[in-house]
């Protein structure tokens, strides 16, 4: 199992992961993600060694909320203030141009 | 009390909404310990006793037993009743999160939901009344639940002391169609709610106009509204909001919304919701994140056919309720990457529907 929290290839077998592994579901998407906040803020615990916060096993302990929306990051949201980026998703509008449909 | 041997066991206090639903649904009897047992103040929250009293009313013939520290709760589930009650939420969580699971219990009821929720209608954790009104509601009638489905707003409520109101009415079925919805399309409409209560009224105008700032360069058909409320139909504590939607050629609808927070500008508000809205669209798909759940949990009821749905990748929640329907249900999903897809993360899902039958429901 130890492949599953290394490097993995950008296919990934969903159904295999969610009904035969015994990954917590926040292990599954941990290895996934590359950009997302919540690991970055892990790895930045792991460097600031001095400050350790107890987090044994993040999934069962810290009371997080059962809860339907996610909290909203305003640093990941602040891409979106970019020209460029704004423009990235005109293709997905009727107005936007269908043909030359990439980034 | 000797335990049926069809118990089935979970542990701790994630996911309890869900759970509770599947074990009404399914009717099979669940087990749920080691609810916060190292917390400094263990057990149940106030708010999921209150859930579980509102799901015991909806029922009947219920049996819920709680254990003394509270760490643990035994459901035995009993038929779907219906029919008119009220409830107050406690002001700990907003009526979302009470309306988030009797939304996927309401259509396989005994007689059709008049439900009346007062408390909170607005808050960071739960979808707020709003986009349950426009986006959650929608989503059932892409299985057939439709005439007569509506959620009224009648008084607002933003946290702390809300004071709000909403009518829930829902139609009961007999069985839900099965789901084919594998075609995002393109947006075509975005439509927003913007309200201010207890505020400057102009705090829902000065949202709407931030927001435009950024939306007007995609599509001409654009909407914010407004929604005033006055006296005592506002709640009782101030607070203001920005629901966005946006809707797509094959009807599929994005949602995000922001709400007020101390020291944060209306315009900061709106830029906020307006982004996430972004932020969702770009991720494509036929169903947006906080809506998986009830969408794959309609295909498993759906009649004896597989059912399609593409989507994001799974959350966290959706992960975990994958597989709570797997024990209750043994229902299996095959989800593979869409094809052509290009380089998004798109997947499709597809199940074979249980051909869950409403047996409830009183014939007319």
């Amino acid at each position: 199992l130890e492949s599953s929290s290394s490097q993995r290839p950008r296919r990934r077998d969903w159904t295999k992961l969610i009904y035969s592994s015994d990954l917590t579901p926040a292990q599954i998407l941990s290895s996934n993600k590359e950009e997302d906040s919540r690991e970055s803020e892990e790895i930045s615990t792991e460097i600031d060694e001095f400050f350790h916060v107890k987090k044994s096993d993040s999934t069962n302990d810290d009371e997080t909320l059962d809860q339907t929306k996610d909290p909203l990051n305003p640093r990941a949201l602040q891409q979106w203030e970019d020209e460029e980026m704004l423009d990235s998703i005109r293709n997905l509008f009727i107005t936007g141009a269908s043909g030359d449909a990439d980034e | 009390m000797t335990l049926p041997s069809s118990l089935i066991q979970f542990s701790g206090h994630h996911y309890i909404r869900h759970r509770l639903v599947l074990s009404i649904l399914s009717g099979k009897p669940i087990r749920i310990d080691k609810i916060r047992p190292d917390d400094k103040n263990p057990g149940l929250r106030d708010y999921e006793i209150s859930l579980l009293r509102i799901l015991e009313k909806a029922t009947n013939g219920t049996v819920i037993e709680i254990s003394v520290t509270g760490t643990a709760l035994l459901l035995k589930p009993g038929i779907i009743s219906g029919g008119t009650l009220t409830h107050e939420c406690p002001l700990s969580r907003s009526v979302g999160y009470f309306l988030d699971p009797l939304i996927m219990l309401a259509p396989f009821a005994k007689k059709p939901f008049q439900l009346t929720l007062r408390g909170i209608t607005t808050d960071d954790h739960d979808l707020s009344v709003d986009l349950i009104r426009t986006v959650t509601l929608p989503h059932l009638q892409l299985f057939g639940i439709s005439d007569g489905l509506e959620l009224r707003i009648k008084k607002r409520g933003s946290p702390p002391a809300g004071g709000g109101e909403v009518h829930f009415l829902c139609p009961i079925v007999k069985q839900v169609t099965t789901l084919n919805f594998i075609e995002p399309g393109k947006i075509k409409r975005i439509r927003g709610i913007a309200h201010a209560v207890r505020v400057s009224p102009q705090f829902s105008n000065r949202m709407i106009e931030a927001s435009r700032s950024v939306l007007n360069r995609y599509i001409p058909d654009i909407y914010l509204y407004s929604d005033v409320y006055k006296g005592e139909d506002s709640g009782k504590s101030p607070g203001y909001a920005l629901s966005l939607l946006a809707e797509s050629t094959t009807s599929a609808i994005y949602c995000a919304e922001a709400t007020s927070q101390p020291g944060v500008a209306p315009e900061d508000v709106a830029l906020l919701a307006t982004r996430s809205l972004l932020a969702e669209i770009s991720k494509g798909g036929c169903v947006d994140e906080r809506h998986q759940t009830l969408v794959l949990l309609m295909m498993v009821l759906g009649s004896e056919d597989v059912g399609r749905c593409r989507m994001g990748e799974p959350t966290l929640r959706t992960i975990q309720f994958l597989r709570d329907v797997h024990s209750l249900f043994g229902t299996t999903f095959k989800i593979v990457p869409a094809e052509s897809s290009g380089s998004s993360n798109q997947l499709m899902y597809s199940c074979y529907g249980t051909g869950y039958v409403n047996v409830n429901r009183s014939l007319a």
